[in-house]
């Protein structure tokens, strides 16, 4: 029995090197992370080859179920790895041209392998809505191949990036516009002013860089006169550590992404409408008093009197 | 010889019968262990605010013979939304549990939680009083 098992156990597979499909073959990845939102890219990576005694690649043809927004193309160069880790590009066709839903590279190189990526710009009309991508290899032997990717959900979410606020300057913040204000102007929006930023540096208390509606007590908007009809409140609730990647791209930690869903759950029930003492990278959420919006507002950045805040929007 | 190896079989299954029906260490109905210990203090306190961060200013006073915790907040601190954290001397627990956020807006009727000792006999009750820094 032992016998059997050693002679079993030792026994030398034959290996044999496997035979490639002369069939024209493809393989799609989607090369982004994170929620879809509307003016941002989703960067596929499609893969496409057949074996050179069969024939060539002819054209590659990305059709999406909705049209992609200007920006929308596809790369007519593939790309490989070099050694040092950069990416290398190796043209093979004509530049993309879009057409409505349909994007299409002509190969001009005799090529039987590439890699060519596409990014695809989210229109508009996809908010809310799903889109899926159907990739189709062609070959000069007559082949097609096609894989299809998706669907996706387009979030119903908008965002805004590194958008400048000064104390006593651009100081008045809209949801709803996604804007910031001088007083001036702020006057002329009035019904649409959530909250005031401001900045006070006191030995007494931690004040520092603050967002506060517009109605809150007074002691939480010293020294502020507020434009005429700026008077609305809002519920805030301050975060930190809550380093959204699509609102701080460049940061180390930013390995979170806030979607739809997180301000469908959100419950701002009971919250105050002021947040003080905020922070670089700290964030707060808000509801608008209409309650028409939710947003998320993040510090990028801050110094004495001014700050650059990012903000994630959804529309109830 | 016989007769030794019997005793030895005898004082071992008697041995194995004692461990087997011990009786387990107590515990409370939380699950936890109720030991020997009579000492029922709170030794420390924070409070954090909603984004977890401290909200205290300077150190929270606490009196473990009057029984009480004073602690200053910062200005602007929202005191519907606060977590308090007590550090409890060995073995005690805490009553009521702090499940949440904590509303400490009623500064005229402070908040109370009662200590309990690890052999869960002595039972303190500490007034948290808690007051905002002016601006």
């Amino acid at each position: 029995m032992a016998a059997l098992f050693i002679i079993t156990s030792c026994k030398k597979e034959n290996y044999a090197l496997p035979v490639a499909s002369d069939k024209l073959q493809d393989q799609a990845i989607k090369r982004t992370l994170g929620p879809n939102i509307v003016g941002q890219n989703i960067e596929f990576a499609y893969a496409m080859a057949i074996l050179p005694t069969k024939g060539k690649l002819v054209s590659c043809v990305a059709e999406a179920s909705i049209a992609g927004a200007a920006g929308t193309y596809m790369e007519n160069r593939s790309f490989y790895t070099a050694s040092t880790g950069a990416d290398v590009g190796v043209t093979v066709g004509s530049p993309s041209v879009t057409s409505k839903t349909t994007t299409t590279v002509t190969y001009t190189k005799d090529t039987s392998a590439a890699t060519l990526r596409y990014y695809y710009v989210i229109p508009e009309e996809a908010r809310g809505k799903t889109v899926t991508i159907k990739f189709t290899a062609t070959s000069d032997d007559g082949e097609t191949k096609s894989t299809t990717m998706g669907p996706y959900t387009i979030a119903k979410m908008d965002m805004k990036l590194n958008m400048k606020v000064t104390d006593g300057n651009l100081m008045y913040i809209s949801i709803a516009d996604t804007a910031v204000y001088n007083a001036a102007d702020a006057a002329t929006h009035a019904a649409n002013i959530d909250l005031v930023y401001l900045y006070r540096n006191l030995t007494t208390s931690a004040f520092n860089h603050a967002l506060v509606a517009p109605a809150a007590n007074a002691q939480y908007l010293p020294g502020v006169t507020l434009p005429a009809g700026v008077n609305r409140t809002a519920k805030l609730l301050k975060t930190f550590n809550m380093q959204d990647h699509n609102l701080a791209p460049n940061l180390q930690y930013s390995a979170l992404f806030i979607d739809d869903l997180d301000f469908q759950k959100l419950d701002l029930s009971g919250q105050p409408n002021f947040a003080i003492n905020l922070k670089q990278e700290a964030g707060v959420w808000v509801e608008t008093a209409d309650g028409k919006y939710r947003a998320y507002i993040f510090f990028n950045t801050v110094a004495t009197g001014t700050a650059t805040v990012s903000i994630k929007r959804y529309a109830l | 010889m016989k007769k030794n190896i019997t005793i030895a079989l005898s004082v071992l299954v008697a041995a194995t019968t004692w461990i087997a029906c011990k009786k387990d260490t107590p515990i409370d109905e939380d699950g936890l262990l109720i030991t020997t210990r009579r000492e029922c203090y709170v030794s420390s306190f924070e409070m954090l605010g909603p984004d977890f961060v401290s909200v205290r200013v300077g150190t929270a006073l606490i009196d473990t013979m009057a029984q009480t915790v004073k602690v200053t907040l910062q200005f602007g601190t929202d005191l519907k939304n606060l977590y308090p954290q007590f550090t409890l001397a060995q073995d005690c627990k805490l009553t009521p549990k702090i499940a949440g956020r904590t509303d400490f807006s009623d500064t005229l009727n402070p908040k109370k939680w009662t200590v309990i000792s690890g052999d869960r006999q002595i039972q303190k009750t500490y007034t948290v009083n808690v007051s905002v820094q002016p601006r």
